[in-house]
């Protein structure tokens, strides 16, 4: 018996002197952690956010573009291996929009998954001593204005049932803010963007898809075209003239000038996923068969609408030209571009009554694309109708026809391919946000 | 030299204070008259032992009035007095038909009798595993031989994948599959996947790996035919003393072993064929309904055109058919030496296969080697090494969901028979019009191969440290090291219809995995007296892993070529994992009586992949108690052989998932530049492990003489704290967080009788019947319920909710419920199931052999119907499809949630042994026919009913076009030499 207690101790102390002798931590081999910006962090870190911001608002783009080009009947989208792009979207029979499906779950997702890049930078700049105020505020200018886009691309998705605006604090949300509160959130952010970019010094590096808009001054340009389109969103007319002018609007310049996303085939780097090459089958984004019919003739628009070799039908639907947008895998895709500036100032000199102003530039949009000027009534109502073919045609496949038809409670006029289906005027809630 | 002569003494001494008895010679033979060698001879009451010889005689020195204690594995133990006059003792063993005397592993260093063991071990032996109908790999082996486990293949590619799962649902997110040891090596069972996401999309945005890449799990390496014994401990109450990774069960392996005497040879070949087990059937078009599969007037015109141009021609095919119908060939050829002297004993094995698929350019080889060598440096020491080598091959194919329209079924979906897809004069293959790729063109020229070299090496050292009249103390030290190395080659040329885009996409694989292990213990045993013994056993156990898989993405990849700098374009991802786990344990049995068992234990283990308890020792302790009425003398032997009652309590844990405490920053460059986004899986620097508690009871009786027993258990496994990747608000920047969510139960019933109907001279039928059930539900959940595993409520879906069955899969389904309101559907458990292993012998000669697997109801989401309707071709679209589809589009998914059980005869054997050859080389040969997987009846509508999707986790039934499951028929001949 002795014995046995003997032997018995002695392993145990034996063991308990092997094992607590060995501390082992493993810390994470996979990546950096979000205790590692808390404190002090160095330029480079924030200038990685950056970046990583700026990467993250292409995440799940081509399915946003899906989404409200396919709800707006700009596009089709034909798909052998997901059904819910032609049933669910177009609201066939009884099937309604689902607040699990992807794709509402997915630009949701990313876009506020930006947005907490944004909150980190915001945060960081905020804990750290090893950089100066005014590079300080060029960071934390560009967060916000960057944050407001991302926000509002949701809130285009969501539209009247609205999205979190406070989002800081993962185990302390703020509450859903209806359309209103929220768009004035996206305002005031962006006017906070602006502060706090005027006077500041940029030291981080934006990629391809911001040349021209560099500085601290470009910036604030970036951040007033979007503050300009938000404007005409809350129908502050005066106001989107406005800050049209502190933007980088020139009714005599390029359409093309404006700040993008970019694609490479880089390492870590993304491609465009709203592209297609033309004529594919089984995966097919078709341009809507009414935009060529509704186009007037010469409009050389119609070039982003080319014919197929042969036509493509996928559940009672089917057309015979490819949406040609983005023409190769590293077409960038805009943010906001001149030619939604000048159709912007358009909009609101006509809203205003400036009715000759906007005709003027709705002429230069005209002329620029083949067409001869303007030749109908100069009311408001008619010019009204004018813009919104314009912007249709121009900012094809860019993401703005179903918010324009909505904004002037027009989705009624949007055809219906199919009897039974229907035209939804915004998405629910995502079910994860737990409402 | 003091220490030797008191190790001496201490040895001698019982020599010497007995040498005054006598030597008794004695002969130990079979039911047959067949010498055994290799017995243990014993004298009762005192530590004296020998073995018997190759005749089976052996020699003993006894005291007056002896009793000798005669035991062997596989015979019943007997115990014979020795009168004082007797000099010459005769014993006949019989075989152990009930196993009660079968020695089964109970701790880390311990074993008991079955007759004496508190809870329900599983064994599987070698007959049963490799004997009647050879299965490809090990994993596939196992299925519907384990009673109380829930076995499902995830698909029929070649190479492995099969999910086991014991006792129900073990974990949500955590590990599901048990903890392999073999030889005392914890071996890893990681599923890697290649990175086919890349080119599927079956997740989309990007991401290179996802659970759906039908990757293969590492257990499958492993070779059935080296295989001596599977015990299998089915939860916490028996496998507590495996600590934080026993959670899951734990199977112990244990691979044949020399034997002294003269060296045998074996060769073995297997001849054999596979084939599809089903196929669906195509639709049949006519002008009319090839003209309606577009609604745009010219397209209609042009197909039927297309069609009447294809009928003229005689060119309709059958796609399906000409992708799936091959017929792969099998062979198999195995080479085994066994032979020892009396100290050293050898086992080696050379093993090559090589499998054909069903499916052109798919199959699967393997090779490997085997020695273990069992060695006595002293009659007090012993050594034992495992070692093993295994080189294997496994093309796969590409199948399952994908959003890019190019796996082969997915394709195959809207591909009509009137579509020309065969390459023309030059060898080129047409562009499909019907869908994003060319299956033909797919099959011909992609790649999928997982290529694995694996070393394992482990050692088993036994030394007597201490041995005395009442106890023997002995030291234990065992341990392993697992090796791998994992290749996926992946390649997708240019040429394909569906690299456009990427002109070209090459995917190599690098994975690196390292497992050491090793347990030292001390373990003694003690008799009180006649009726009271103790084994006590402690000790210290340490294992750790390091795995390291790096997976090359390269795009627009040079024209033929393979290698990933041939691209225009790069993009890599890595993951590592380490983990550390030291534990202690301490385990007590009692004996009293020889009928009672009592036994308690407990360990302390800690983990580096705990949260803030990292260096925290948990522990993990259990009890059993197990009272055998006939040997008590509580019940008399008469209509009862043996009567058994036991109970058993263990706890055990789960490892929390690698990087669970973190939350980490991923990659999103820019132009060139480097960039970090935060990654959409939240970490929770607090996390907890899964903790399990089991309760276990039953009753084991033998009736009618030992040919007829029973095992019935009974159990209540709870598991708290289980790890949900819990879906967050996406707003908070994250899609998913690591969360401690609740607390699930399992409970159910095994029972298992095993028979010997018939036993004649001439005519021997055995049999044994299993049933086992299980049911589960969560009794806790602090987070709102989660929808997962499967594609949503519109599809049917599992749904993670509290007062629910686990396993329960909910769903829409309009106009029974109100539009969107979701209501459960079904449940993926079965309801229960049996097998039966039967095996009938005439004349020691011929021999049948053949196992029935019987899964009753249990649910499966099958949507591979539903991508065929969608496409146009399901083989009874014109009669059916437009109603299946109109259900889906009306809002319900019940359509989707079918009854997925069958009856399936998984295994069939003839064998025909022939003893007397000529000659006194050639010792006896054995020839015989096999048919793995040839019948099954069910009323599923797919494949196989044995599918999943998403692999071998928590999610499982799904049903996506999947690699088609298949049957083998094979012939064998064995020559023993």
């Amino acid at each position: 018996m002795k014995r046995l207690i003997n032997i018995y101790t002695m392993s145990f102390l034996l063991g308990m002197g092997l094992v607590s002798s060995c501390k082992k931590e493993y810390g994470n081999l996979n990546g950096a952690t979000i205790e590692g910006y808390s404190h002090d962090a160095t330029k480079d870190q924030l200038n990685g956010l950056v970046i990583g911001a700026v990467g993250g608002m292409r995440n799940s783009e081509g399915t946003y573009l899906d989404a409200v080009g396919v709800i707006g009947r700009e596009i089709y989208r034909f798909s052998g291996a997901d059904p819910r792009f032609a049933t669910d979207l177009l609201g066939q029979d009884n099937l309604t929009l689902n607040n699990t499906a992807f794709y509402l779950a997915n630009p949701w997702g990313s876009r506020y998954r930006a947005v907490k890049n944004c909150n980190v930078i915001i945060d960081a700049v905020a804990n750290t001593t090893l950089i100066p105020d005014n590079q300080k505020k060029a960071y934390t200018g560009f967060a916000k204005t960057l944050k407001a886009h991302e926000l509002l691309m949701n809130l285009n998705l969501t539209y009247s049932n609205g999205i979190r605006v406070d989002v800081d604090d993962p185990k302390n949300l703020g509450p859903v803010l209806n359309f209103d509160q929220s768009i004035t959130a996206i305002a005031n952010l962006l006017d906070e963007g602006k502060a706090d970019l005027t006077g500041a010094e940029v030291v981080f590096s934006l990629g391809d898809g911001f040349d021209g808009f560099t500085d601290a001054d470009g910036l604030i340009k970036f951040n007033r075209a979007l503050a300009a389109r938000v404007d005409v969103y809350r129908q502050q007319w005066s106001t989107a003239l406005t800050d049209l002018g502190l933007s980088f609007y020139d009714l005599t310049g390029d359409f093309t000038t404006g700040v993008y996303q970019v694609f490479s085939a880089g390492a870590g780097d993304q491609l465009n996923s709203a592209f297609f090459p033309q004529n594919n089958t089984g995966e097919v984004r078709l341009a809507h068969p009414s935009f060529t019919t509704d186009m007037e003739a010469n409009d050389d628009r119609a070039a982003k609408a080319t014919l197929r070799t042969s036509p493509a039908s996928y559940g009672g639907l089917s057309g015979d030209k490819d949406a040609w947008v983005y023409t190769s895998s590293t077409a960038p895709i805009p943010v906001v571009r001149n030619e939604e500036l000048i159709l912007i100032y358009a909009e609101a000199n006509i809203q205003s009554d400036n009715l000759a102003e906007g005709v003027k530039a709705l002429n230069v949009i005209r002329t620029g694309h083949n067409l001869p000027v303007y030749s109908g009534a100069v009311t408001k109502d008619a010019l009204i109708t004018e813009m919104l073919k314009q912007r249709r045609f121009s900012l094809f496949f860019e993401g703005h026809r179903w918010v324009d038809m909505r904004r002037y409670d027009k989705l009624n006029t949007l055809p219906i391919d199919r009897p039974n289906d229907d035209v939804w005027s915004d998405m629910p809630i995502p079910q994860a946000e737990g409402l | 030299m003091k220490w030797t002569m008191l190790v001496f003494l201490n040895v001698l001494l019982p020599t010497l204070i007995f040498s005054q008895g006598r030597t008794i010679n004695g002969r130990v033979t079979d039911a047959k008259s067949m010498p055994v060698p290799g017995v243990n001879v014993m004298v009762n009451q005192t530590k004296q032992g020998t073995t018997t010889d190759v005749d089976g005689k052996f020699s003993i020195v006894v005291p007056d009035n002896a009793t000798l204690m005669i035991s062997s594995a596989g015979f019943q133990s007997q115990t014979i007095n020795v009168t004082s006059s007797q000099t010459d003792v005769q014993v006949k063993l019989l075989e152990d038909f009930a196993k009660l005397d079968e020695v089964v592993v109970t701790g880390l260093a311990t074993t008991v009798k079955r007759r004496n063991l508190a809870n329900a071990v599983g064994t599987v032996s070698s007959k049963e595993l490799n004997g009647v109908a050879p299965a490809q790999t090990f994993d596939a082996a196992l299925n519907g031989k384990v009673t109380g486990a829930y076995i499902n293949a995830n698909s029929g590619a070649p190479g492995g994948g099969i999910s086991v799962k014991l006792r129900g649902v073990t974990s949500v997110f955590g590990n599901t599959q048990p903890l392999y040891v073999v030889d005392g090596i914890y071996v890893d069972n990681t599923t890697t996947s290649a990175g086919l996401n890349a080119v599927t999309g079956a997740i989309r945005d990007g991401n290179i790996t996802s659970n759906q890449d039908n990757a293969s799990s590492r257990i499958a390496d492993l070779r059935a035919e080296d295989i001596e014994n599977i015990e299998i401990l089915k939860g916490a109450s028996a496998a507590a003393i495996y600590g934080s990774r026993a959670a899951a069960g734990v199977i112990i392996i244990t691979t044949k072993r020399g034997k002294q005497g003269k060296t045998k040879f074996s060769v073995s070949q297997d001849l054999g064929f596979v084939k599809a087990r089903k196929l669906l059937g195509v639709r049949q078009f006519t002008e009319e309904t090839a003209g309606s599969l577009s609604s745009n007037p010219a397209t209609s015109a042009a197909l039927k055109q297309q069609f009447l141009d294809a009928q003229s021609a005689g060119k309709l095919y059958d796609y399906e058919k000409e992708v799936y119908g091959k017929t792969g060939f099998l062979r198999n050829t195995v080479l085994s030496m066994t032979g020892g002297s009396e100290k050293t004993s050898f086992y080696f094995s050379a093993a090559q296969k090589d499998e054909g698929g069903i499916v052109k350019n798919t199959g699967y080889r393997n090779t490997s080697l085997r020695l273990n060598v069992d060695h006595k440096i002293t009659d007090n020491i012993k050594l034992g090494i495992s070692t093993n080598y295994v080189n294997s091959s496994a093309d796969r194919g590409l199948t399952g969901n994908d959003n890019n329209g190019v796996t082969y079924s997915v394709s195959l979906s809207s591909t009509p028979q009137f579509a020309e897809l065969h390459p023309d004069q030059f060898g080129a293959y047409p562009a499909n019009p019907f869908a994003a790729s060319n299956v033909l063109q797919t099959i011909a020229l992609m790649r999928n191969n997982e290529s694995v070299n694996r070393f394992s090496t482990g050692f088993n050292f036994e030394a007597q440290l201490q041995r005395s009249r009442k106890s023997v103390t002995k030291f234990i030290g065992r341990g392993g090291v697992d090796f791998y190395n994992l290749n996926t080659d992946v390649q997708f040329p240019r040429e394909l219809q569906f690299q456009a885009v990427n002109k070209g996409t090459a995917i190599q694989g690098f994975t690196k995995s390292l497992n050491t292990n090793y347990i030292l213990s001390l373990v003694n045993t003690y008799d009180a007296n006649d009726n009271l013994s103790f084994t006590t056993s402690a000790g210290y156990t340490q294992e750790i892993g390091n795995f390291n898989n790096l997976l090359d993405v390269a795009t627009q990849v040079a024209p033929g070529q393979t290698g990933v700098d041939q691209g225009g374009a790069l993009s890599a991802l890595q993951i590592r994992k380490k983990f550390e786990n030291d534990g202690l344990f301490i385990q007590e049995e009692a004996t009293i009586k020889d009928g009672i068992i009592l036994t308690g234990g407990v360990r302390f283990d800690r983990s580096t992949n705990n949260g803030s308890t990292t260096l925290k020792f948990i522990a993990y302790p259990k009890a059993g108690v197990s009272a055998n009425l006939t040997r008590l003398g509580v019940i008399n032997t008469g209509f009862f052989t043996n009567f058994k009652l036991r109970a058993a309590y263990g706890q055990s844990a789960n490892f929390p998932v690698f990087e669970s405490r973190f939350t980490t920053f991923v990659g999103s460059n820019v132009s060139t530049i480097q960039g970090s986004i935060v990654n959409i899986q939240g970490g929770d620097a607090e996390i907890k492990p899964e903790r399990q508690t089991e309760l276990e009871g039953g009753i084991d009786f033998s009736v009618l003489n030992s040919k007829l027993n029973f095992e019935i258990t009974f159990y209540n496994k709870k598991i708290f704290d289980f790890l949900m990747l819990r879906t967050v608000e996406p707003s908070s920047g994250f899609t998913t967080k690591w969360v401690n969510a609740g607390d699930l139960r399992n409970q159910g019933v095994e029972i298992s009788m095993n028979a010997r109907p018939v036993s004649t001279g001439n005519v021997t039928w055995t049999s044994s019947v299993s049933f086992w059930l299980n049911r589960s539900r969560v009794t806790r959940l602090s987070i709102p319920p989660v929808v997962l595993g499967s594609f949503g409520t519109t599809l049917g879906t599992f749904q993670i909710e509290q007062g629910k069955s686990a396993t329960q899969i909910v769903g829409v389904d309009a106009p029974n419920q109100p539009k969107g309101t979701v209501v459960q559907l079904g449940d993926q458990e079965p309801r229960f199931q049996m097998n039966t292993f039967n095996e009938v012998t005439l004349m020691s000669k011929l021999s049948l052999r053949f196992l029935i697997h019987w899964k009753y109801k249990g649910d499966n989401v099958n949507l591979t119907n539903l991508l065929n309707d969608f496409g146009g071709t399901s083989a009874d679209y014109d009669a059916n499809g437009a109603t299946r589809i109109g259900g889906y589009l009306g809002g319900s998914a019940r359509g989707f949630v079918q009854n997925s059980g069958y009856l399936r005869f998984r295994e069939i054997g003839l064998y025909y042994t022939f003893n007397k050859i000529p000659g006194n080389i050639i010792r006896s040969v054995r020839a015989g026919v096999s048919l793995n997987n040839y019948i099954t009846i069910t009323k599923y509508v797919s494949y196989d009913p044995e599918v999943s999707n998403f692999g071998t986790g928590f999610s499982t039934g799904v049903d996506v076009d999947p690699f088609p499951a298949s049957k083998r028929a094979m012939f064998s001949v064995t020559i023993d030499f």
